[in-house]
């Protein structure tokens, strides 16, 4: 296995042996961040608590793109995703399935590779159809 | 307060000039300004230039090919807001009584940049820019929910694309100068579904110029002044307070602050200058500018009220899409465009009888927010 380090500190942790994406909430406000803020930038309020995105979420958009990116390579497809903590979350789609995309569908988040870096694993969230 | 007004505009040509150097390719512009102002280089008091690759001291580059030097000079950078944000400033120094007239510069050489033949690179461990969100991908979010939304198909983007560049091929300065057919744009390569080629922008060099100063001052100049009635500039609010992708909040807020600073609202317009780097985009200025209500920019293309001719012509010029995209250039070039048209001075692609115009940049992308930022002019003759 190549060495892996993280798109971003802090996007996931183990919650009771299952791997969770870690947001933040505003104690006062209600307002929910991923990645994590930790000072509330709706209310100002300085306290947060932590809190683990659902492993499941709506497709909000996507689009399928045919032009390469800075580490990604065409085919490739990319969407948000509306998770149930309130969060619209912009990631890569996953198109290994075929699956054709609809806005409203359920969509999995998940640890993948993203690209490979200095011989690294860089690892962030991807998202799935169901 | 002071009433401002502009008194000069100036352009260069806009397609890909690999050997034209930036500060010939500004001087253009800014020599055109000038003598269309009929004043001296040495009447300049104040410049702001913007441009957003690759360089320090663009005014003081550019200016010096002009016989102008030993003035204050800024440069300013706000992504593709940025000539729109070197405009406000020239409007704020002469409002406020700072100078009494002073040029504003947009300028982009996009094929000697950094950046030449690529996309717009995300800032360096910028999240979302990390993940694959470019300006193509980001807008084809945008187009995929306006389907949704409105029922629209790709052929209205088309349409979009068709329109402006049929407006474009009545412009000598635009980069492309040809009719285009639906057919031809839903067939070009495909960038991010929906968007197929020619549905974006081009990469282009170019510059533009607006020389403004006091009313008072103008007598001197011109009999044809025609007045900024406002000007603002905001910068976008946090991406989580957005709650649809096909309305940006900033421009909302901006435009309303730019109606009330002229005492009019959207039915008073008569021409509109706007960034559609990407045909899907046009639709969503439609409704943050007022033109219809949220939901209706399709019904409004279909109509075809924002074509030459119609009831709201949408760039008249060809806007980004024929004329291509010297990305600092193009807010300063749309307040030259607005001009001419409010002059009678637009050639073939005069809107009749307009008197009022407004101009409209968004620019920047960064994980967060909605967008960088706003710029939005009115003026009127």
């Amino acid at each position: 296995m190549r060495e892996q380090t993280p798109i971003k500190i802090g996007l996931v942790k183990e919650v009771n042996g299952e791997l969770k994406f870690i947001g933040s909430r505003c104690t006062k406000c209600g307002q929910t961040y991923f990645p994590s803020e930790i000072r509330c930038l709706n209310c100002g309020f300085e306290t947060l608590q932590e809190v683990s995105l659902s492993p499941e979420g709506k497709l909000y958009s996507y689009s399928k793109v045919e032009m390469p990116c800075a580490h990604f390579k065409p085919p490739y497809a990319v969407g948000f995703v509306d998770m149930p903590e309130g969060v619209r979350i912009f990631g890569q789609l996953d198109i290994k399935n075929e699956k054709p995309f609809k806005i409203g569908m359920k969509m999995k988040i998940y640890l993948d590779v993203l690209w490979n870096e200095d011989g690294k694993d860089v690892m962030g969230y991807r998202f799935s159809p169901l | 307060m002071r009433e401002v007004v502009i008194i000069g505009v100036g352009q260069s040509d806009f397609g890909k000039f690999p050997t034209i150097s930036i500060e010939n390719l500004g001087a253009q512009a800014v020599m055109e300004a000038i003598d269309d102002a009929t004043i001296s280089p040495k009447d300049i008091q104040v410049s702001y230039a913007s441009r957003l690759y690759d360089a320090m001291i663009t005014s003081q580059n550019v200016l010096r090919k002009v016989g102008i030097s030993g003035i204050e000079m800024t440069n300013v950078e706000n992504a593709c807001c940025g000539g729109a944000s070197a405009v406000r400033s020239l409007w704020k120094d002469i409002a406020y009584g700072v100078y009494d007239i002073g040029i504003a510069i947009g300028l982009e050489s996009m094929t000697t940049s950094p950046i030449a033949g690529k996309l717009i690179p995300p800032a360096k461990g910028d999240l979302d820019g990390q993940m694959g969100m470019t300006m193509p991908s980001y807008f084809a979010n945008i187009g995929r929910r306006i389907m949704e939304c409105q029922n629209a198909t790709i052929e209205d983007f088309a349409q979009v694309s068709v329109k402006n560049h049929r407006h474009g091929s009545l412009n000598p300065r635009a980069q492309y100068q040809k009719e285009l057919t639906i057919e031809k744009v839903v067939n070009s390569r495909m960038i991010a579904d929906p968007i197929t080629l020619l549905q974006c922008c081009p990469n282009t060099d170019g510059a533009s110029a607006v020389i403004m100063c006091s009313k008072i001052m103008a007598r001197k100049y011109t009999t044809l002044p025609v007045t900024v009635a406002g000007s603002v500039l905001l910068s976008a609010d946090y991406f989580f307070k957005k709650k649809e992708l096909t309305t940006f909040e900033v421009q909302k807020r901006a435009v309303k602050a730019a109606y009330e600073m002229a005492g009019i609202g959207p039915e008073d317009i008569d021409v509109i200058e706007l960034h559609d780097a990407f045909a899907c985009e046009e639709i969503v200025h439609y409704e943050d500018l007022g033109l219809c209500d949220a939901g209706d920019g399709i019904e409004l293309l279909r109509s075809g009220a924002t074509a030459l001719g119609g009831k709201i012509p949408v760039n008249p010029s060809g806007g980004l899409l024929s004329l291509g995209h010297p990305l600092s250039a193009s807010g300063v070039r749309v307040i030259c465009e607005v001009t001419q048209q409010l002059r009678g001075k637009a050639g073939k692609r005069q809107v009749n009888k307009a008197k009022v115009g407004l101009t409209q940049m968004l620019g920047g992308m960064v994980s967060g927010l909605e967008a960088g930022a706003c710029g939005i002019h009115i003026l009127k003759i």
